[in-house]
């Protein structure tokens, strides 16, 4: 069911409408295809606006509230603005922790000049603290993106910033 | 002691140990191959229980009774999940399986779904683990590729889906029926019990929830057989008709304060002092280890004391703790102080609370909020009474809750503060001189805000 | 039967019931406290201020066993053999502590919150809670949040009990309202554009436990405990939703609904709820008056009537017109309906009875949940055809009545209307339906508002409100509902019923369940209406099927 509406201010494109439908399928019923739907959103903007929102509920034949009161309890997707092209999550939980994992985060939050949370202005990087990213043999940890970066110290981590920010967009 | 050859692990370090082709030349896939040919579905129900494997995720559950609580004749369809979304902090195994090798946990997918009737099996995969979904769709393709997945599994009348599931970074999609609601595309609300979910589960239909680590395992039985599985670990007490035994290789997470932090493999059994020396190198820095925890930071802690209790099933609760977890061992050295661990502890579940529940939803946020007070030299020592009943009173044991996060939060509150009391008391004391004798009530509360 | 205990004392339900353990505790006079639980909604248990003891005993040893921790009362349904324990010592703790847990973050700002007085968190504070706060948390906001244009929130009093939630999915169907968030952080909210604006949305407010959900059309009018409660009937549509009116020295303040497990279980609509503002209208008529044609066209000055004077002047008037037509308003009581007949009947043997007006919209509408309002925007339209087939052997309705006036057939026409405008300014006949009744010697209309019939009656009558009458409507599940007078009508209004029990000649107050006695003895169809009637009414059907 892809929505004949040409809406030009649609949100969802048509790639990833078809995305959602191909998933279809694997489900007997559209309102499993919500998250699905919102990492296919997700992955190609970095957030899920309102907009999106409203629109995934009309594709999936549910009420907008559904799909926000699904979108809202992971408090992983951001929705008022993108977040950075490099999305960095460094781990606080008890493995990173005991290893020096706070002051990493403290480290290269203060060297992007951005809260725990934040992104820099310029939006090459989002910093968020991470629970537990499950690479603990590798603490102190963070996940950027796709990648994984391991042994953290201050330093490392404040070069791997640097290579970010130096990064053609 | 001796070493015991990695089965569970044995991929790790093999080039391309990920592949079918890999696995195949480890005798991988023979198993299913002669089992849809020759066996039935309770014939596997029977290996996987005649086998004592008890749910590797956390709560230690027989796998085969699990799966004999599904009803006899349903019409179906019967759902299998595989809880991939591994977050109990300091575990890691299911990341090192999923990664080096997909096509082992794949296979004991395949037997599982095959045992309990399942059509459809669904991975639920937390967020955090990219390049386990790339390994594990890759497996997934080359199993479809190769007639393992898909209509009709070598002839056998048999047919599997397998679909992979992404997360979105909540701790309590680990919860089986938090998993189920997440799947379903609601927030993951764990659901009030009864019905099972064997009865009535994902999508309303029966459905078995399986550890990643599990399905490993059963794999391994299939290939190795059930005197195999039973030859290792703890036996059940002869003494004690309702001790199920500890049975099987188990991995050991090892992090924290040890020169090799790292995933070990070892009979069910192994103590903590054991796997910090003769695999983990050790405490860091030639230090002395002080606590550790024991499975999973919901466990709660063993002090150093404690070390040489058995990680099997049994032997954490004998010291107070909630369980073996999922046996993933966090070394605490001598200069950690227990208030920031607490601190940590209590941050994580305040944080990871579904909310649904009221005990668990304010408990949890209430005992952060009183170890933060506690950190910034405001705490009293009648807190450490309060922390202790939140402790006491919240969670799925004294019934209070509907699942067992709550327990979890509990645990190392109970057990930082009943087994390091006076480490507290001592930085209560010394951080608020003037306050920490304070009993009295505290005073009405002012408003700042109307509307 | 079996036969469950509720602290050590014996309850036997029926066998065919399916009770929890709130349930069967009630039977056992055992109040459980809970703020999630509701029987017109899904379990969630997630509250956990109904956590009791419960086990079983055996029936043959007499053995108890007790489960070993705590359940929740809500979750748990009762059999044979069931035992409840509702106030040990760990019930009561487990209970004290909930309590503790929901004020943690409350802003505890009864002096200034509606729900002060009917608040189950006030109520259990008292009953079940801790005499002395022990956390120190503090201080808070209390944030006011309108999810829609009739019912607003106030997000930092609510204790999550999702009650409302599941009422937009389950009963409503229309899903406005989701939780957002997680953990503590979480807070009942709505979709930015999609405001809570279903046709039931005010029974949310009715639903929440707390302060938080508010109904703007009641917010900071009245002290709770100032009202007055009495048993009531909508009288909005053909549904007749058993409500409450409450209200305090006459003036209602709100209507709730009453449960009736037959009509409406817990709810009201919107429209049925607010529909009372039209008893204090200003615009309302408030006196009887007459006037008399004079020569020509143009009609006199109208005179205030003393309704004394009215009783005897309306007959002689009515009389000396003769050929009498007389609509009957669906907004008549039963009662009130057969003394209008029995008026009419006395005066014109052949006088001309027909249904009144009926207001209607298009459809009905159903909702998920079972609730169903009527496209029949009159309470009565039942009771009044019954009351007057057992006069005729046909039953006429207004459009019969239009053509019989039209044809010249009628010289008087006495037209009981009642109808409360939703909006004030759009009457139920327009002008050029009234221009038929013009040539009549002497127009009658007995109705709320002014309207273009009431322009050119020789007698204009106030009509009474809903709350302000007694008697018995029939909806149109043929449940009849007996219901007292609320309120006082204004001081120059006469309810029908009590000028047609004078009229009929009859002493002392107007007593409409005389009336009811005396057509339940006169008509087999309303066989029913004999004795005491059940506050949630009586099925007329049923007597006949005996």
């Amino acid at each position: 069911m892809i929505a004949s509406n040409r809406n030009p201010n649609r949100i969802l494109t048509d790639p990833m409408l078809e995305k959602i439908e191909a998933l279809a399928p694997r489900y007997p019923n559209r309102r499993a295809l919500t998250l699905p739907a919102l990492h296919i959103v997700n992955d190609v903007l970095r957030h899920v606006p309102l907009e999106a929102v409203a629109e995934v509920a009309a594709v999936l034949g549910l009420a907008p509230a559904d799909v926000q009161d699904t979108l809202s309890f992971y408090g992983f997707f951001h929705q008022e603005q993108p977040a950075g092209r490099v999305r960095a999550w460094v781990c606080r939980s008890i493995s990173c922790a005991l290893r020096g994992g706070e002051e990493v985060l403290e480290t290269i939050c203060h060297a992007a000049g951005i809260q725990p949370g934040g992104t820099t202005a310029d939006g090459s990087i989002t910093i968020e603290s991470a629970e537990c990213l499950g690479a603990c043999d590798f603490a102190p940890c963070m996940l950027a993106n796709k990648d994984l970066h391991k042994n953290l110290t201050p330093e490392t981590a404040v070069a791997f910033l640097q290579s970010v920010r130096g990064r053609p967009e | 002691m001796q070493t015991f050859k990695p089965v569970l692990l044995e991929a790790v370090g093999i080039p391309d140990g990920y592949t079918l082709a890999s696995y195949k030349s480890r005798g991988g896939y023979a198993p299913l191959e002669r089992i849809l040919a020759q066996k039935k579905p309770l014939d596997v129900v029977d290996m996987v229980k005649a086998s004592g494997l008890r749910g590797r995720g956390g709560a230690g559950f027989s796998t085969g009774l699990k799966w004999t609580f599904l009803p006899k004749d349903h019409p179906g369809p019967i759902y299998l999940c595989i809880n991939a979304d591994e977050s109990e902090p300091g575990t890691f195994n299911n990341r090192i399986l999923m990664e080096d090798d997909p096509h082992q946990m794949i296979e004991g997918t395949i037997l599982s779904a095959f045992a309990t009737r399942a059509s459809t099996a669904y991975i639920y995969l937390r967020y955090e683990y990219p390049q386990s979904w790339d390994r594990l769709q890759g497996a997934i393709d080359e199993a479809y590729a190769a007639g393992y997945l898909g209509n009709n599994i070598r002839g056998s009348g048999f047919s599997l889906n397998i679909y992979l599931h992404r997360g979105a970074a909540a701790y309590i999609c680990g919860e089986e029926t938090g998993l189920i609601e997440s799947l379903e595309g609601k927030r993951a609300w764990p659901r009030i019990k009864p019905p099972f979910p064997a009865v009535e589960g994902l999508f309303q239909k029966p459905t078995v929830v399986n550890n990643v680590e599990t399905m490993a395992c059963v794999a391994q039985i299939a290939r190795r057989g059930v005197d195999w599985f039973r030859s290792i670990g703890v036996p059940s007490d002869p003494n004690n008709p309702r001790d199920p035994g500890s049975y099987g290789p188990k991995l050991y997470c090892l992090s924290g304060h040890v020169e090799k932090p790292g995933c070990y493999e070892a009979p069910l059994g192994l103590t903590v002092r054991q796997l910090i020396d003769h695999f983990g190198g050790g405490v860091w820095k030639g230090r002395k280890a002080k606590a550790a925890i024991p499975g999973g930071i919901s466990m709660g802690l063993f002090t150093e004391a404690e070390f040489d209790t058995p990680l099997d099933f049994a032997g954490p609760g004998r010291v107070g703790c909630l369980g073996l977890g999922t046996a993933a061992v966090v070394v605490l050295d001598e200069t950690v102080s227990m208030v920031d661990f607490l601190h940590n502890s209590c941050r994580f579940f305040a944080h990871e609370s579904c909310g649904q529940c009221t005990p668990c939803r304010e408990g949890t946020s209430w005992s952060l909020r009183l170890l933060e007070r506690i950190k910034a030299g405001k705490g009293r020592l009648k807190d450490l009474e309060l922390l202790l009943e939140i402790g006491n009173t919240m969670g799925m044991m004294p019934g209070s809750t509907i699942c067992g996060l709550a327990d979890g939060a509990a645990w190392p509150i109970k057990n930082a503060i009943q087994k390091f009391r006076s480490e507290f008391e001592d930085f209560i004391r010394k951080t608020n001189p003037l306050g920490w004798m304070v009993t009295d009530p505290v005073p009405a509360l002012q408003i700042i805000s109307a509307h | 039967m079996p036969t469950v205990f509720v602290d050590g004392k014996e309850i036997e339900i029926g066998a065919d019931q399916r009770l929890n353990c709130i349930e069967a505790a009630r039977l056992a006079g055992a109040e459980i406290p809970h703020y999630c639980w509701h029987p017109g909604l899904s379990v969630v248990a997630s509250c956990r201020m109904c956590l009791i003891e419960t086990g079983s005993r055996d029936a043959a040893t007499g053995k108890v066993s007790m489960v070993p921790k705590l359940v929740p009362a809500c979750q748990t349904p009762v059999k044979d053999g069931t035992v409840i324990v509702t106030e040990s010592a760990l019930v009561k703790e487990s209970r004290a502590r909930v309590e503790e847990a929901l004020l943690i973050d409350h802003p505890i700002d009864c002096p200034i919150c509606d729900k002060a007085g009917e608040c189950l968190l006030q109520d259990y504070h008292f009953q079940h809670g801790q005499a002395e706060r022990r956390a120190d948390i503090h201080p808070f906001t209390s944030r006011r949040r309108d999810v829609g244009p009739t019912v607003t929130l106030f997000v930092d009093r609510c204790v999550m009990c999702t009650r409302c939630v599941r009422f937009a999915r389950e009963v409503s169907g229309t899903s406005e309202l989701m939780v957002i968030n997680r953990g503590t952080k979480e807070e009942i909210d709505f979709f930015p554009g999609h405001p809570l604006a279903n046709k039931l949305s005010g029974n949310v407010v009715d639903l929440c436990p707390v302060g938080a959900l508010g109904d703007k059309d009641f917010l900071y009018q009245q002290r709770v405990w100032f009202l007055k409660r009495e048993d009531n009937v909508c009288g909005g549509c053909a549904t007749g939703c058993s409500i409450h009116t409450e209200h305090n020295q006459d003036t209602v303040y709100r209507l709730k609904p009453r449960e009736n497990a037959h009509v409406n279980k817990w709810w009201i609509c919107d429209e049925g709820r607010y529909g009372w503002h039209h008893l204090h209208d200003q615009s309302r008529l408030l006196e009887a008056t007459r006037r008399l044609p004079a020569n020509g066209k143009a009609l006199a000055e109208s005179v205030v009537i003393e309704w004394a004077e009215v009783v005897t002047r309306l007959r002689s008037d009515l009389k000396s017109a003769n050929r009498l037509a007389v609509a009957v308003s669906p907004m008549l009581t039963v009662e009130e309906a057969w003394m209008l007949c029995a008026i009419a009947r006395s005066i014109d043997p052949q006088a001309f009875l027909a249904v009144g007006y009926i207001p209607e919209t298009e459809a009905d509408e159903s909702f998920p949940g079972g609730f169903t309002i009527r496209a029949e925007k009159c309470p009565n339209r039942l009771g009044v055809e019954a009351v007057i087939a057992a006069f005729d052997a046909s039953v006429h309705h207004w459009e019969d009545l239009l053509v019989h006036v039209a044809a010249g057939n009628a010289s008087a026409a006495w037209i009981t209307a009642a109808y409360p405008s939703s909006s004030a300014v759009q009457p139920w006949i327009d002008a050029k339906t009234a221009a038929l009744f013009s040539g009549l010697e002497c127009l009658v209309v007995q109705d709320f508002f002014n309207s273009p019939l009431a322009d050119l009656a020789v007698w204009r009558l106030p009509a009474a409100g809903f709350a302000e009458r007694a008697g018995t409507w029939v909806n149109a599940a043929h449940r009849a509902q007996s219901f007292g007078q609320a309120i006082r009508p204004p001081a120059g209004v006469w309810p029908e019923g009590r000028l047609f029990w004078n009229m009929l000649g009859r002493r002392g107050l107007y007593d409409p369940i005389a009336v009811r006695q005396q057509i339940a003895e006169s008509s087999a169809t309303f066989a029913a209406l004999a004795g005491e009637m059940p506050a949630t009414g009586v099925d007329l059907r049923l007597p006949q099927l005996a």
